[in-house]
């Protein structure tokens, strides 16, 4: 068997393999990036300077594929939080390898799908209105607020449990990177030698943030929700929205997350950290959510449906049968039921099961977004035809651009930041092979109460990035 | 506040007492029976308190105990009738004082109309008082539940308290990184924590920017329910303008799903109805006297043929009506009100 030493020796050589190795590929993918992304921002360019007549938003259906986007992306951004701040309240051990890439893809889509805001205005310097003459009144208002704080928190929830990681990457990594690296690492690691001290201020900044952004991540996507559902719109006039609008978050998210993971996995061969178990488990969790989907989508459409207004036929037959039948059912059988079907059969119960399970969620999600946006505006409140929306080739650059940035960001953050809680996955590990848990934070704590505090030996680890 | 005094043309501006003395010397009205004289400010905003009072006399003597009402001409339902907004009984001196809260944006003609003990008929009093313009406005109704707590301020309690939370974290964040140096200083080790710090202060920046942004959210804006109390100190934020439908053309009320509402036989009554139902007015305000979305059409749409054209193109920003939705024969009474209007 492994011991500890090596064990730890080779988790560190192949987590730090992506900040230290880099092929002509990467260099390839970020060029491919950065060329999709620059193609948006020229695109962006003549939005900017023709206003939104270069989409195909009028003045019935006002809202698009940016919104779309944004509520898109502002899903993605859930999975941090679910992942990592419920699976540590509940100390589920699992989580530990994948907790960094969840919280990872939160503050990166966020950042994304907050951009698109901005996107959507045709005189984007008027955001600054909703903080010099903002009214509370207002769902906007609640929207920028919950976002800014819920980017905040995920910024400072994604970077706490990493200093210890960047330290140990300063500590192993200073002479094998460049001076600018050198620098951040220096920088980021705030001095982390694993003192008792730090461990215990750590522990409860994690500790705070954690509890703090559940409830933070939930009003987000309530409040995007809400955008819809506090507007008079047949179609968006309902209570579940926000029921419906953070379980298709966390949804999505959970879907996402897979993918980043199974990628990740491929090319650096993180196998034995990322294995079939934790596919299994988020596979397990997307079939729950879709359940529960299915579940609220019966609840909104039998409601409205069983008392069906005079508009809301207009509504359900776009929906149900007519310009977005498609969309919708492939949403229904490709996104909510064919997840459950794989999951429930030994042979599709497997990392290629799970994969195409996310992805046909992460698919099915986006379009739930759209006819949410557009069928909403679609249903005539005038007596004039319904109005048409296809998103320009100005839009679709817009939007795939917002793909590229995201995937740009993770790119980048490949080569500068650690990709696990090396930490947590250690100390994991020590549990595995002891059956003795020493949990790092809480060790400190007891080691402090006695006046001569001892750090753990996990801790020192950590602060020597070695094995004593 | 200045009165006016009635039919006569001499303008007496402080006391009704003066007003009901040079009345009563001079008033032609007083020939025979009972005159009535008032007293009123000649201008008004709404919102404001208005006291009218109306002096009664009989050849010249005062007339006391004797009832009047404050009445003026409203429309509404497309009614026009006369309504009675304040009364009041008159003392030994004939005076009768009347409160009413100015709500209309106009009062059309108002009266001072006796209401008895006596039988014999009295010609009502007329007068106006102008509305003046840009006063607070009155449309916002006290609705909803006022529940206690469950207010702005509670909202403003639950973000700070989380900011609290958050920027404790990045306060502690940055004590992380101190705790560092202190024993640097024996390792002589560089260390640094300003990426610490610098996280602890944009958290509370941002903390305390969220509170004051929420807190100054009814100073920022006209708070309509509290018309008057906070300063709009907004000169230099350019809202959309509002257009205030019932200003140009009382909204008279008909139902646009009767059908019979537009088919009287008169082809530009017809069209007026039309121009509600297919929401013309909407955008281009009633009459088409031009709204804030849609330009004027009176007197600019030009030949009927030209007109089809263009509602069935609808130009920039205005739907199309196609035949299905909207019929030529429709459009042509639409047409022919929008004509009647030049
Ligand atoms: C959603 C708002 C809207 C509605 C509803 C609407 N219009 Fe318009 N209309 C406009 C706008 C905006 C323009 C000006 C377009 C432009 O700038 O060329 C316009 C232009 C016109 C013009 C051309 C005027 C000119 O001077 O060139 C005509 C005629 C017209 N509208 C008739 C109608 C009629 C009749 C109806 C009802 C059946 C109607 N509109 C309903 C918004 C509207």
């Amino acid at each position: 068997m492994d011991t500890m030493s090596n064990w730890h020796e080779r988790l560190v050589r192949k987590t730090t393999r992506p900040t230290l190795v880099t092929t002509y590929r990467y260099w390839v993918w970020l060029a491919f990036l950065v060329a999709v992304f620059a193609n948006g921002v020229f695109q962006y360019s003549k939005q900017w300077s023709n206003g939104l007549y270069v989409t195909d938003m009028r003045d019935r259906i006002s809202w698009g594929l940016y919104i779309t986007a944004f509520v898109f992306f502002i899903g993605i951004s859930h999975a941090g939080t679910l992942i990592s701040a419920i699976l540590r309240a509940s100390k589920a051990t699992w989580r530990a390898p994948i907790t960094r890439m969840a919280e990872l893809i939160t503050a990166v889509a966020l950042i994304v799908g907050a951009s698109f805001v901005l996107i959507d205005m045709g005189r984007p310097e008027r955001i600054f209105n909703v903080f010099r003459y903002g009214r509370w009144q207002s769902p906007i208002m609640w929207d920028v607020m919950a976002i800014t704080t819920y980017l905040t928190a995920s910024v400072i929830y994604l970077y706490a449990p990493m200093i210890p990681d960047l330290a140990l990457y300063r500590d192993r990594l200073s002479n094998k990177v460049g001076v600018a690296r050198r620098f951040f690492y220096e920088t980021v690691a705030l001095n982390w030698r694993a003192l008792p001290s730090q461990v215990r201020l750590l522990g409860k900044a994690i500790t705070i943030m954690m509890l703090i952004i559940m409830p933070i991540a939930v009003s987000v996507h309530t409040v995007v929700s809400w955008i819809f559902s506090m507007t008079l719109r047949v179609g968006w006039n309902t209570s579940i929205f926000g029921v419906l609008f953070v379980a298709g978050a966390i949804f999505s998210g959970v879907a996402t997350l897979i993918l980043v993971m199974a990628v990740l996995r491929r090319i650096y061969h993180w196998e034995e950290y990322l294995t079939p178990k934790h596919f299994l488990y988020l596979g397990y969790l997307l079939a729950a959510f879709a359940g529960f989907m299915i579940y609220v989508n019966i609840n909104e459409f039998l409601t409205s449906g069983f008392k069906l207004e005079e508009e809301g036929e207009f509504a359900f037959r776009q929906l149900f049968v007519d310009d977005f039948a498609l969309m919708f059912w492939f949403y229904i059988i490709g996104g909510l039921l064919t997840p459950i079907t794989l999951m429930l059969f030994r042979r599709t119960r497997t990392i290629a099961g799970v994969v195409v399970a996310a992805v046909l969620v992460d698919i099915a999600m986006f379009f739930e977004r759209y006819f949410i946006v557009v069928t909403g505006l679609r249903v005539p409140l005038m007596p004039y035809e319904p109005a048409s929306y296809s998103p320009t080739f100005v839009e679709w650059s817009i939007f795939v651009a917002g793909i590229a940035l995201f995937l740009l960001l993770i790119t980048i953050a490949l080569k500068v930041l650690p990709m696990f809680a090396i930490w947590e996955m250690t100390e994991e590990h020590e549990r595995n092979v002891a059956r003795e848990p020493i949990p790092i934070l809480q060790g400190a704590h007891e080691g402090g109460g006695d006046g001569a505090p001892e750090s753990p030996p996990d801790v020192e680890r950590l602060a020597e990035g070695g094995v004593s | 506040m200045s009165y006016r005094p009635s039919r006569s043309t001499a303008r007496i501006a402080t006391s009704v007492m003066i007003v009901a003395t040079i009345l009563g010397l001079s008033g032609p009205a007083f020939a025979a029976g009972i005159g009535i004289s008032v007293g009123a400010p000649e201008s008004v905003a709404v919102g404001q308190q208005v006291e009218v009072k109306a002096v009664l006399s009989e050849d010249g003597v005062p007339v006391e105990g004797a009832e009047v009402a404050l009445t003026y001409k409203a429309t509404l339902g497309g009614k026009t009738d006369r309504v009675e907004i304040a009364s009041a009984t008159t003392d030994e001196t004939g005076t009768a004082v009347m409160v009413y809260e100015q709500r209309a944006n106009d009062n059309g003609e108002m009266q001072i109309v006796y209401l008895g003990p006596g039988t014999d008929p009295v010609d009502p009093f007329e007068f106006t008082i102008a509305v003046e313009k840009g006063g607070v406005q009155l449309y916002h109704s006290e609705s909803g539940v006022k529940i206690p707590f469950v207010n702005g301020t509670l909202v403003i309690l639950v973000i700070a308290t989380v900011w609290v939370f958050i920027s404790l974290s990045a306060v502690l964040l940055a004590r992380v990184g101190k705790a560092g140096i202190v024993e640097d200083e024996a390792s002589a080790e560089s260390g640094s924590m300003w990426i610490g710090a610098l996280l602890a202060f944009a958290a509370i920046f941002t903390a305390v920017g969220m509170v004051i942004v929420f807190v100054r959210a009814p100073l920022a804006n006209t708070d309509l329910s509290h018309p008057g109390e906070y300063e709009t100190h907004i000169d230099e934020y350019d809202r959309t303008e509002l257009a205030h439908v019932g200003d140009l053309d009382p909204y008279v009320g008909f139902g646009l799903k009767d059908e019979s509402a537009a088919q009287t036989g008169d082809p530009v009554e017809d069209g007026k109805v039309l121009s509600f139902e297919y929401a013309c007015a909407a955008c281009h305000a009633p009459s088409g006297l031009g709204g804030v979305v849609g330009p004027a059409l009176i007197g600019e749409i030009g030949s009927f043929n030209n007109f089809v054209e263009e509602v069935r193109d609808g130009p920039k920003g205005m739907p199309a009506y196609s035949e299905a939705t909207l019929s030529d024969a429709d459009l042509q009474k639409i047409y022919d009100f929008l004509e009647a209007g030049r």
